[in-house]
């Protein structure tokens, strides 16, 4: 029997150090891309979230430049990845989270308590 | 002496504070919605009990999710200084 390989639907969160140049922001961003479309998989959306203060010191970091990319992998690529996110010196910190759809916008509803 | 003003409740009795999540009719409670997170921590950071803030209990679960995610990402303190 052949396996049937399927791509699930992610949404991962990404902290790229904010001290890079944007040309060196731009090559970080395009390891992380390509290594989603070296596994069999695709982008399908990226947001750009920009600079932000983050709440707390993270490799003596103060800001981080954020980025959301909706993407589609086999799920079995992830580890891979995950081990890749590690040795990737530019990125701070990251979340891969499996997602249902792809958002137009990221905003949400105010709650009233 | 405690005086009935009907089925189960008292003079002293407070009325019960309505689930902000149930009202909304909110589906799945994100990590990247900081506004709404931050009404459920301490000014300290420290996530709200919910017999103070009225959550259900399965909304009070997924808060607690997004809440430590929010916090991994740097969205939100562990530890807010003063």
């Amino acid at each position: 029997m052949v396996k049937k390989v399927t791509n699930h639907l992610y949404e991962g969160m990404y902290i790229l150090s904010a001290t890079l140049s944007d040309d060196a922001r731009q090559k970080a961003l395009d390891k992380i891309t390509s290594g989603m479309t070296k596994r069999g998989g695709e982008v399908v959306k990226i947001f750009d979230q920009g600079r932000r203060k983050l709440a707390y010191e993270m490799e003596k970091r103060r800001e981080g430049h954020y980025y959301l990319i909706y993407f589609s992998v086999p799920g079995s690529m992830m580890p891979e990845m995950w081990k890749d996110y590690h040795l990737n010196e530019d990125l701070i910190r990251f979340l891969t989270l499996r997602s249902e759809k792809v958002p137009e916008k990221i905003e949400f509803p105010t709650l009233e308590v | 002496m405690f005086i009935k003003k009907g089925p189960g409740e008292t003079l002293f009795s407070k009325k019960r504070k309505q689930c902000p999540f149930t009202a909304a009719g909110v589906r799945h409670i994100d990590y990247k919605d900081i506004d709404t997170l931050l009404k459920f921590v301490t000014e300290r950071g420290k996530i709200l009990p919910r017999r103070i803030t009225g959550v259900t209990f399965n909304y009070q679960r997924q808060l607690c999710v997004a809440i430590k995610r929010a916090r991994h990402m740097g969205l939100l303190p562990f530890v807010a200084e003063e």
